[in-house]
Formats: C-alpha cells, sequence, structure tokens
C-alpha cells in the first residue's frame, strides 16, 4: 500500500510542477536548421516553432528531410549526419549542448514514438527490461513503484493484460500492441515534448485511428507538446495545431491547421492536399463514370469474372487456418471491383486463387469464361494470356538485372506474340501508355524512380493486352503525388481500353474514387459487398463503418476543437490547485 | 523442454550420425578409389625394404585383398565399435598411436580457442569504444589483416621475434610454457580474425537497428546501450561461428606443430602422409569429422535455448513470423 | 529514417551508374596490385634479369638492396627472381582451386535450390558430409591419395571448396526463386527452366561472384600451407607457400620468409578488399 500512496504522489507531483510552469516562450524553437551527410544536404534552412502543449506536424514525402529534422531534435541523427543552425529546447541550444548534459533530456524531457514498432523494441530482451529502461528515467528508488508505474502506464494505454505484455518478448505482441507499448514508454516520464515519427504508417486503418486517438489523449491528459511526422496530410490536420509543409528538405509552406488546409498557398502544399484521395472524393469522377454506366447495363452482359463460393485452407504450424472461406463475388466486364480489408483479412490469397498460383479447396472460378480449377501450368498460361497482375512493391517485382525493355517484352517472348518488329513497336507503345518515353528502355530498375517503375510494371501487364488486370495495393508503396499519377494512368487506360480491374487495397478514401463495385473482407470473409457508393454512403455492417469511420478525413473546423482543450486543459489546473 | 524441441534435437542427432558415418564412407572411398593405387607403391618402394612375402602379409593383415565393398563394410563396423585398424607402417593399433598425440593437440586446440576468443572479443568488443581518432580503424582492419595472413608465416614471425631476438623460448623445447603459449597465439590469431569479422559485423547491424536508436531515446549511454542491448544480440549468432571455426582449429594445428617441432595429431598426420600410412589418414580424418559434427550439433541444440527469437515448429527451427498467410510474390508457384 | 528509405527512389536515378563506377583508393591500390601480380605470372621475364634457378655462390644470404631488392638465398639465388617467376604457379594453381569449387559447388547448389524435392535432400546431405571434414585436412587426404604435386594441391583445394559454394548458391537460389520478380516472369508465362536460367542464374551468381573472388585469395592462403607441408611441387620450383618453408630453415636471414610472406598477403588484401568492394556495390 505505501508503495501505492508513493505512486500516487509521484504521478501528481510531475504533473503539478509541469503545469505550474508559467510559459512565455515556445518549448521548442528550430532556427534555421540545416542537416547533411556529407556534401548531401537533406535538411535546408527550416525554422518553426512549438508552443507547449501544443501540437505542430511536419509533412512532407519520402525525401523531404521530415524524420531527419525529428532526429536532429533528439540528437539521434547517424554518425555522418552533421546538423547546424539552432534547435532550442526549454531554453537550451540542443546542437551546442555536449553529449553529456544533453543525454539526461533524451526520455525525461523528450520522449520518442518511433515509426515500425516491429524493430523498436530489443527482440531478445523482454518487454519489462525495457520498460523499467524508461521508469528509470522518473528518478524513483523503489523498483516495485517504478514497476507498478509501468503496469499502470500499460493500462493507460489501453493494454488489456499489462502483466503479461510486461513478461512478453516483442514478437509475442502484434504490431498495435507494441505501438502501444512504445507510446507508453514514452510518456512514461512524462516529457515535456513528445516527437512521433509516423507513429501509425506501419499499422491497419482501424488501429491507426486507435492509435492516433489515443497519442491526442495522451497529449491533452499530461499536457505533452507533440511534434508528428507525417506524410499523410489529412491525419496531420486532424491531429496538429500548426503545419510545416517540407519537400526535398526546405520549407515549403507554414502556419496554422486551418489556413494551411484550407487554403494553402504554395503550389506544393496546393498539390499535396489535391492528391490525398480523402479530401477530394470527385478528383477522377470523369473518368470513372465509363464504368458506372457500364455497370447500369450489366444484367445483359456475363461478367468478366466470377468466384463462386471458394474456400482455401492452410495449416500453419500444425494449425488448420481458413484464408478464404465461402467467397463469391463477380466483376462486370469493363469495370473495377475492389475488395478491401486489413492485413489478414484473406484479400492476398482470394487473388493468388483468382490467378491460378493457388488452388481453391472447394468453389469455382472462371475468368472471360474459361474455368481455372484443374489446370496444369501450361493450361494456365492461357489464361494468363487475358489475366495480368500488378504487384505491390515495384521494388522487388522487377527483375533488377534486366533492362526496361526487356521487362516489358517478356510477356511478348513467352507468348509469342506477333513478329519480333511487331514486339519492338508494341513495348513502345505499353511505355507510351504509361507515360514513359523511349529514352528510358535501356534502364534498369535501379536507375528509376518509384513511380517509374510502377509504371514499367503496370506496361509489363499491359503489352499482352489483357482483359483483365489485377491491382494488388499497386499504390500503397509510393508517395501521395506519385499514387495520384499512377490511379490517373490507370483509369485513363480503363476509360480506353475496356479493362477489367480487380483492386485490391487497404486504402478505403482510394478506393470509394476509382471502384464501381467493392467487396469488404474480414478473416476470410465477405462481410459485404455492393457499389462503392451505396456502400460508403449507407454500410450495413458494423466493421465496414469502423473501417470508413477510420479513414482520416482532415480538420473540417479546425476552431471547434481548440476551445474544448482549452477547457479540459483550465479543468485539470483546477483539480491540482 | 517442450516437446517440439525433444523432437527437434532427436532429428538432430539422427542427422549428426547419418553425416558422420557418410564422411567416414567418403574418406574410404577417396583413399581407395582414387588412381594411383598408393598402398601398393608406398609397400613396393625398394626404399621400404620390404619382401614380397611381408608384402603379401600385410596385404592380407589390412585385407587390401579383399573387394572394396567388403573391405568398407569392414572398415566401418570396426569404425563403430571402435576399433581404427593397425598402422600399415609401425604395425600398432591406430588407436594408440593417435591416444599417445592427442593429449598434446587437445592442449594446443584448447589455447589456441581461448587465444581466438579472447582476442576477438576484445577487438569487436572495443570498436564500440575505441573513438575514430583513436584507433578504431585499426580494430576493424584486424580482421581483414589476419584473414590474409597464411598462418604458419604468423608461427614463423613469432618463433622469429620472440625465439630468435629475446630469446623468450627455445624452438628446440616445444613442451615449455612460452613455446606452448605462442603456439596457441600462432593458431589462435586466424580463427580470432573470422569470429572478430562476424561480431564486428553483427554488432554494426543491431546498433543501426531502429531499437537501438529507440533506446538511446530513453536516455541511455553508450556503455548501456552496449551492455544491455547490442552485446546479447550481437554475441548469440556467434556460437553457431565458434562451432564452424572448430575444422579451422583443427586444420590449422595440424600446421601449427609443423612450424613449433611439436609432436601431435599434426605431426601424426605429417609423418602418415609422408608413409602413406593410409589407416591412420583415414582414422583421423574421420574423428575430425566427429568432433565437428557433435560440436556444431551442441550449437545448434543450444542456439535456441539461448535466443527468444528462434521458435522450433513441427521439428525445425524458424524465426517466428508475423504473416500467417503466404502473400502474393512468395513464388510457391514456380514449384507447385 | 526518411533519408535512408529515399535513396532508391530519387536520388539513384542519375547517379546509380556513377557510383557503380566511383571506387575508393584503396580498391583502385588493390586492382593495380593484382594486375602486378598477373604481369608477373605471365612474363616473369620483364620483371627481372636474375635467374630464379642458378645462383651465384659467393652472393648467398644478401640481405635487400637495389640489385637484389629482397636479398638472396642460400644458393645465392635472387629472392625477388624466385617470387616473380614462382607467382605463375601460386595464382594459376588458386584459379583452378576456384574454379573447381564455384563451377562443382555452383551447379550441386543450383540443381539441390532449383528442383528441390529428393533432389535437395539427397545432395544437402552430400554437401554436409564435405562440410564436416575440417578443410584443410579433407585437402590434406586428397592430395595424399592423388599425389604431390602443385596442380593436385589446386585440385584438393577446390574440392575442400566445393560444399562452401554448394551451400551459398544453394541458399541464393533459393532466396531468387522466392523473389517477386520470379513470380512475375511465372505469370508473363515463362517455363521453369526459362526461369532458372533467365532470372534465378543471374541473380544468384551476382551474389556468388565477390564469393568466388574471396575464394581466390583463400586459395592462394591453402595451397601455400600445402606447399609449405611439402604437398606441392618440389624445389627448384618457387610457389610462394615453398619459398617461406625453405627460409624458415634460415631464421638468421629473416628476409627469406618475410618478402615471400609479404607478397602473399598483399594479394590476399588486396583480393579480399576488391571482393568485400563487389559485395558492397552490388
Amino acid at each position: 500500500m505505501a508503495s501505492q500512496d508513493r505512486l500516487n504522489t509521484h504521478l501528481s507531483a510531475v504533473k503539478t510542477s509541469t503545469l505550474e510552469a508559467p510559459r512565455p516562450a515556445p518549448l521548442l524553437r528550430a532556427k534555421n536548421l540545416s542537416v547533411s551527410y556529407g556534401a548531401n544536404q537533406v535538411v535546408r534552412d527550416v525554422s518553426f516553432e512549438l508552443g507547449r502543449g501544443k501540437s505542430l506536424a511536419l509533412i512532407g514525402e519520402s525525401g523531404s528531410g521530415k524524420s531527419t529534422i525529428a532526429r536532429a531534435v533528439l540528437r539521434l541523427l547517424p554518425d555522418a549526419g552533421h546538423a547546424t543552425g539552432h534547435v532550442d529546447f526549454d531554453g537550451q541550444d540542443v546542437l551546442s549542448l555536449p553529449e553529456r548534459q544533453f543525454r539526461p533530456l533524451r526520455g525525461r524531457a523528450i520522449g520518442f514514438v518511433p515509426q515500425d514498432p516491429g524493430n523498436s523494441l530489443n527482440p531478445v530482451r523482454t518487454i519489462g527490461v525495457q520498460a523499467m529502461e524508461a521508469a528509470a528515467l522518473t528518478d524513483e528508488p523503489n523498483a516495485a513503484v517504478r514497476k507498478a508505474l509501468i503496469l499502470d502506464t500499460f493500462a493507460q494505454v489501453g493494454l488489456d493484460n499489462p502483466l503479461r505484455v510486461y513478461d512478453s518478448y516483442p514478437h509475442q505482441l502484434s504490431g498495435g500492441m507494441l505501438q502501444r507499448v512504445l507510446i507508453g514508454l514514452a510518456v512514461l516520464p512524462r516529457p515535456a515534448l513528445l516527437v512521433a515519427d509516423e507513429p501509425t504508417s506501419a499499422l491497419d486503418v482501424t488501429i491507426q485511428k486507435r492509435i492516433l486517438d489515443l497519442l491526442t489523449r495522451l497529449q491533452h491528459d499530461l499536457d505533452i507538446s507533440l511534434l508528428l511526422i507525417t506524410h499523410d496530410l489529412a491525419i496531420a490536420s486532424e491531429r496538429a495545431d500548426q503545419l510545416v509543409v517540407l519537400k526535398d528538405g526546405a520549407v515549403q509552406e507554414a502556419g496554422k491547421t486551418s489556413a494551411v488546409f484550407s487554403a494553402p498557398s504554395s503550389a506544393y502544399a496546393r498539390k499535396l492536399h489535391a492528391d490525398v484521395p480523402a479530401l477530394n472524393p470527385e478528383r477522377y469522377a470523369g473518368l470513372r463514370n465509363p464504368g458506372f454506366r457500364l455497370l447500369d447495363g450489366a444484367a445483359s452482359t456475363p461478367a468478366k469474372i466470377e468466384v463462386k463460393s471458394v474456400t482455401k485452407t492452410f495449416t500453419v504450424d500444425g494449425k488448420a487456418l481458413t484464408a478464404v472461406d465461402d467467397v463469391s463475388f463477380a466483376v462486370p466486364a469493363g469495370t473495377t471491383h475492389a475488395l478491401v480489408g486489413e492485413s489478414g483479412s484473406g484479400k492476398t490469397t482470394t487473388i493468388r486463387l483468382l490467378l491460378g498460383l493457388d488452388e481453391p479447396d472447394i468453389g469455382n472460378i472462371s475468368v472471360a469464361g474459361e474455368d481455372l480449377s484443374g489446370r496444369s501450368h501450361k493450361q494456365l498460361r492461357s489464361v494468363w494470356r487475358h489475366l495480368q497482375l500488378v504487384y505491390q512493391n515495384p521494388f522487388t517485382s522487377l527483375d533488377p538485372t534486366w533492362t526496361v525493355e526487356r521487362l516489358v517484352r517478356e510477356p511478348l517472348d513467352r507468348f509469342k506474340v506477333g513478329t519480333p518488329a511487331e514486339r519492338t513497336a508494341q513495348v513502345r507503345e505499353a511505355l507510351a501508355n504509361v507515360g514513359l518515353g523511349d529514352h528510358l528502355l535501356s534502364r534498369k530498375p535501379a536507375a528509376l524512380s518509384g513511380g517509374q517503375r510502377q509504371r514499367v510494371a503496370i506496361a509489363r501487364s499491359l503489352v499482352l493486352k489483357p482483359d483483365v488486370i489485377v491491382l494488388d495495393e499497386p499504390t500503397s508503396a509510393l508517395d501521395v503525388s506519385v499514387q495520384a499519377d499512377i490511379v490517373e494512368v490507370l483509369l485513363s487506360l480503363q476509360a480506353k481500353l475496356g479493362l477489367t480491374y480487380v483492386f485490391v487495397s487497404h486504402d478505403l478514401a482510394l478506393v470509394r474514387q476509382l471502384a464501381h463495385t467493392v467487396s469488404v473482407m474480414q478473416r476470410g470473409r465477405i462481410v459485404e459487398h455492393g457499389r462503392v457508393t451505396d456502400i460508403f454512403d449507407n454500410p450495413q455492417n458494423a466493421y465496414t463503418a469502423t473501417l470508413l469511420e477510420s479513414i482520416p478525413s482532415g480538420l473540417s473546423n479546425p476552431s471547434q476543437q481548440a476551445p474544448q482543450r482549452q477547457a479540459v486543459r483550465a479543468e485539470r489546473r483546477e483539480a491540482f490547485a | 523442454m517442450s516437446n517440439a524441441y525433444l523432437t527437434y534435437a532427436a532429428k538432430r542427432l539422427g542427422q549428426a550420425v547419418v553425416v558422420i558415418l557418410l564422411a567416414y564412407v567418403f574418406t574410404f572411398v577417396v583413399v581407395s578409389i582414387l588412381p594411383g593405387d598408393p598402398i601398393t607403391s608406398v609397400l613396393r618402394n625398394p626404399q621400404n625394404g620390404f619382401s614380397e612375402q611381408e608384402i603379401a602379409e600385410i596385404i592380407a593383415a589390412q585385407g587390401l585383398d579383399k573387394p572394396v565393398p567388403v573391405q568398407l563394410w569392414n572398415a566401418l563396423s570396426g569404425f563403430l565399435t571402435g576399433d581404427l585398424g593397425m598402422s600399415m607402417r609401425s604395425n600398432r593399433p591406430v588407436s594408440t598411436l593417435i591416444a599417445e598425440v592427442l593429449p598434446s593437440t587437445l592442449i594446443l586446440a584448447g589455447a589456441g580457442l581461448a587465444v581466438a576468443l579472447v582476442l576477438a572479443m576484445l577487438v569487436a568488443y572495443g570498436t564500440r569504444f575505441v573513438p575514430k581518432k583513436y584507433g578504431q580503424g585499426l580494430l576493424r582492419g584486424f580482421p581483414s589483416l589476419f584473414l590474409s595472413v597464411p598462418n604458419f608465416v604468423i608461427g614463423l614471425v613469432l618463433i622469429h621475434l620472440f625465439g630468435f631476438q629475446l630469446g623468450l623460448f627455445r624452438v628446440i623445447n616445444p613442451d615449455s610454457f612460452w613455446a606452448t603459449l605462442f603456439a596457441a597465439v600462432a593458431l589462435g590469431i586466424p580463427v580470432s580474425a573470422q569470429i572478430a569479422e562476424v561480431l564486428i559485423a553483427n554488432l554494426d547491424k543491431e546498433a543501426e537497428q531502429e531499437y537501438a536508436t529507440v533506446a538511446r531515446s530513453r536516455g541511455i549511454g553508450q556503455l548501456k546501450l552496449f551492455i544491455r542491448h547490442l552485446l546479447k544480440p550481437a554475441s548469440l549468432p556467434v556460437v553457431t561461428v565458434i562451432a564452424l571455426t572448430i575444422g579451422e582449429l583443427l586444420g590449422g594445428s595440424l600446421i601449427t606443430e609443423t612450424v613449433f617441432g611439436r609432436t601431435g595429431v599434426g605431426s601424426l598426420v605429417q609423418r602418415s602422409v609422408s608413409t602413406q600410412d593410409l589407416p591412420v589418414l583415414q582414422a583421423i580424418v574421420s574423428l575430425g569429422a566427429v568432433v565437428f559434427v557433435l560440436v556444431n550439433l551442441i550449437a545448434d541444440l543450444l542456439y535456441p535455448l539461448l535466443d527468444p527469437r528462434v521458435k522450433i515448429l513441427g521439428g525445425a527451427k524458424r524465426r517466428p513470423t508475423t504473416t500467417d498467410e503466404p502473400s502474393l510474390g512468395s513464388a510457391k508457384a514456380v514449384n507447385p | 529514417m526518411s533519408f535512408v528509405s529515399n535513396s532508391p527512389l530519387s536520388g539513384t536515378a542519375n547517379t546509380g551508374r556513377l557510383t557503380a563506377l566511383r571506387m575508393p583508393a584503396t580498391v583502385a591500390l588493390s586492382f593495380a596490385i593484382i594486375a602486378i601480380i598477373l604481369a608477373w605470372s605471365l612474363a616473369p621475364q620483364f620483371f627481372t634479369t636474375y635467374s630464379p634457378v642458378v645462383g651465384v655462390p659467393a652472393d648467398k644470404f644478401l640481405g635487400p638492396s637495389f640489385s637484389h631488392w629482397f636479398g638472396t638465398d642460400h644458393l645465392g639465388r635472387d629472392l625477388y627472381a624466385r617470387v616473380v617467376y614462382g607467382t605463375a604457379s601460386s595464382v594459376s594453381s588458386a584459379l583452378v582451386a576456384v574454379v573447381i569449387g564455384v563451377l562443382f559447388g555452383g551447379l550441386i547448389g543450383l540443381l539441390a535450390g532449383f528442383l528441390g524435392g529428393w533432389v535437395d535432400v539427397v545432395l544437402a546431405r552430400l554437401v554436409d558430409v564435405l562440410l564436416s571434414i575440417p578443410k584443410f585436412l579433407l585437402a590434406v587426404i586428397v592430395v595424399t591419395a592423388i599425389g604431390f604435386e602443385t596442380i593436385n594441391a589446386a585440385i584438393a583445394t577446390g574440392v575442400s571448396a566445393v560444399a562452401f559454394f554448394a551451400r551459398v548458391t544453394r541458399s541464393e537460389v533459393i532466396k531468387t526463386r522466392q523473389a517477386t520478380f520470379v513470380e512475375a516472369s511465372y505469370l508473363s508465362g515463362g517455363s521453369r527452366w526459362y526461369i532458372l536460367l533467365r532470372h534465378v542464374l543471374p541473380n544468384a551468381s551476382r551474389s556468388v561472384l565477390p564469393l568466388a573472388v574471396l575464394q581466390f585469395g583463400e586459395s592462394i592462403l591453402i595451397i601455400a600451407s600445402l606447399a609449405f607441408l611439402g604437398y606441392g611441387d618440389p624445389p627448384p620450383a618457387s610457389d610462394w607457400g615453398l619459398l617461406i618453408s625453405i627460409g624458415k630453415d634460415y631464421l638468421k636471414w629473416p628476409w627469406l620468409v618475410y618478402a615471400p610472406a609479404f607478397v602473399t598477403i598483399v594479394t590476399v588484401l588486396s583480393v579480399n578488399r576488391i571482393s568485400r568492394w563487389l559485395r558492397k556495390t552490388d
């Protein structure tokens, strides 16, 4: 009981001390911050201010330098990184402090929430051992109290069984749980500033929302300042008071969220805003309309793809796992059908079955009238002549030793389409269709950007002039601006060539924009299916509704939260007075 | 001790026995099938002065007049019951010959391994603490340098510097403490280079992991980061590497014994090679395989107990995966 | 970490080819050393006027000087000339060893990794057996069985490397076989053997190349050890290992050991440096 009392005193003591501090100067101020790796400057002259208890989001695509800034603030840059300029934290210049004087600030005053929870805890130590490191920062002498403090924090971040988590190794917990642990460890010593580097980008959408809610709640409850690093404009505008938009290491635009979000002044911020699917539901409407018209007349034409009550069970570690459970759907020619679900929902297995890469235990699949079941590789080839796939990750789906021309030409050579001269012409045509010039023909994948690689992958699947293309999260490995380009290419090709797409995605905002029909999958089953417009506007299933709610939509009315937040703070101050 | 672990252990043990037996068969095949018939050519060498009758007796005693499969069967059953046959030169049991020289070699190899481990740890762990400007580069260069030096050269340099120039030990009397120590150093340095190379690479890899950065974000200093976080994950895989260097130690002791003029298994190999005493050679090579296989078996059985990342599932060792359904592009397709 | 993750996206577009050719000074130096060594082995007569076999007895045991860079030996022969003339044998035997190891090991690994099933099981056991015999002992017993000659020492060294290359190639082939681009080629209508030759082999060999280079250095060391024990060509041959072996009997005149040892070490160091560079630029 004595230890419980000390725990309570500890908690309240920390809170009051931070709350009673006067707050004239900003807590964190970066001034002309630049970071370079050798001759390569990745952050240029960046300045921003973050007030106490406020939140600020650094937004940018890959290569914008946003994570580098986070690490510079914590002085955790790799050895080769060199930072110049000023970062003032609580009146001290972080960059010029000797390591010995700065180290006590880490964890105690500045907490850090990393991007990838799966790699952010030591795999050969228990969670408890690592939590004790965070607890040691509270200067609480009694080990039992420290442990109680940890368990208390675990409960606070929504972990159901704190003791079990304490004794676990990282690999025994899910990504969402690990991120809760990491957030818990970061806030446990009650830092004044929390730096969160893409805290949810490795997680599923529904978990993403819960983790962000947790961060926001803790930020208000504990009166912590939040420096949020994200690539997602919608998330940033939902969660931050201030936005700083970065590109190639330089600030493009900065200011209050409401101002930057609703009326971006810089060209880049405007493009960023326009490219986020969640914020622009009607962006591709014109390109998609032909499909809807086909759908209205669909009753007369037979479906291009028919999947009928398909079930597939795998044996994993001696246990049977039903990856796909009685799944049926049909896709009319010339339209896009989306398979939506979180990881483990069975959508990937479904398309493996659809492509004939695995055989279903029960059920039938037919593509363009051809039944897939019981076919050998040779017989499947005639199906693949009309059915192609675009992979999620263009960094692994292209043979690194081949040139672009060979890569795109491979299907033509394998299926012996036309004469060699015709094939050369077709390769060029396919590349032109995806907006790539002939000068790339002799390049190898390593010499292409991510967007260019995915275009090459699309060209490869187009070159056979197939009827159906399966798109497995074709843009999830790419930046939003690149994603917008790829989506435009896909939709205009559909309008031009009458292609049928099966589109697999976890991004509901994107699905809403480009699909015509949708199946929502959960634990191997289709829980809801129908027209995109019907399902998104009026979901019947609870899971679908949760998924839809998890889409970050940006702050429609940013001013409405601010007063509410101040009220909470005032209440707390009274409570501790 | 879970059931899965016991299954795994039994499976690995069975594999080890099979490999040892096959290794014996392999060496037998190498010495008896390869062209040149070294046995009779040695016996008939006039310098050795065997009469035709003696040759016939030796051939009969060794069973060389029988068909090869019968010879193999006899040799294999002898090997299994611990009978390694007779030396062709000295007419004494091979097991006695080996037993005489084994202790000296075990002492040398043990001391060599100790030197290798201590040196490798000093060098590798040193790279974490010696700053760049005070010679961290020298420590990092250690493995690549000593992986490029023939091990007999290290021995000769030590003898030249400490034996001849400083007179610390007499090369003539190889049983002195100093002579044994320097022989162990000569044997251990190339092995330590191998271990240090892996250890340094592991430490660098672990230090770059996100969890190390996150741990530092909790205000941990370099020393605590090293002891609490990097040491264990970086050192654990080295258990397997050490087991693999056992072969290096055995081969290296052969050369080191020659350089330092010591008697031991190495010098016995040398003598048997020059006199083409094949039963002795075959016994030593097979015993080398036995030692190597057993040490690696122990390492394999130990490793899952030490590293929580490795799980035993279905009788096989594997790292736990997070995906429980096959993904696209895992290409089971190519071998349907 | 955005710096790290962004590099394949933006940085490499223009610089990919340049960085592939840009090499550190130590690597350039290593290539220069290997070029000299190769020149020694191809045309030793251009590098020295002394004979490697006939000496001047009056000039025996001379220390290193301008006229005798590495000094002279117990028969008054110029040691530098002996090293230069011994290069051809040391280098070519190491090459033979590498070729044997890579060809046989690579073939075993390729078949085991690609065919899988019982072929893999049988070949994997065979490789286990070869691996279980300590490398140097294996080389010794093979060279004993086929006779004491440098070329046989090279064959023995090659045999002892087969298992290693089989294992590496097998794991590379399995890794490549599971690559997404292999499945993509399969969906593009590629047959198994087509995929093996056009996708798996080029990618797997890309990671085997640096190891083959590394094995070249190691072969030089093993063959030198075999020569040191007297399992190679006898004198007046002048393989590097044999020179060191002769020198050890004359430790009063230490250059007889240090000079050939220095050449061996510098050569192997250069080879290893090149191998490491190849692995990194891959």
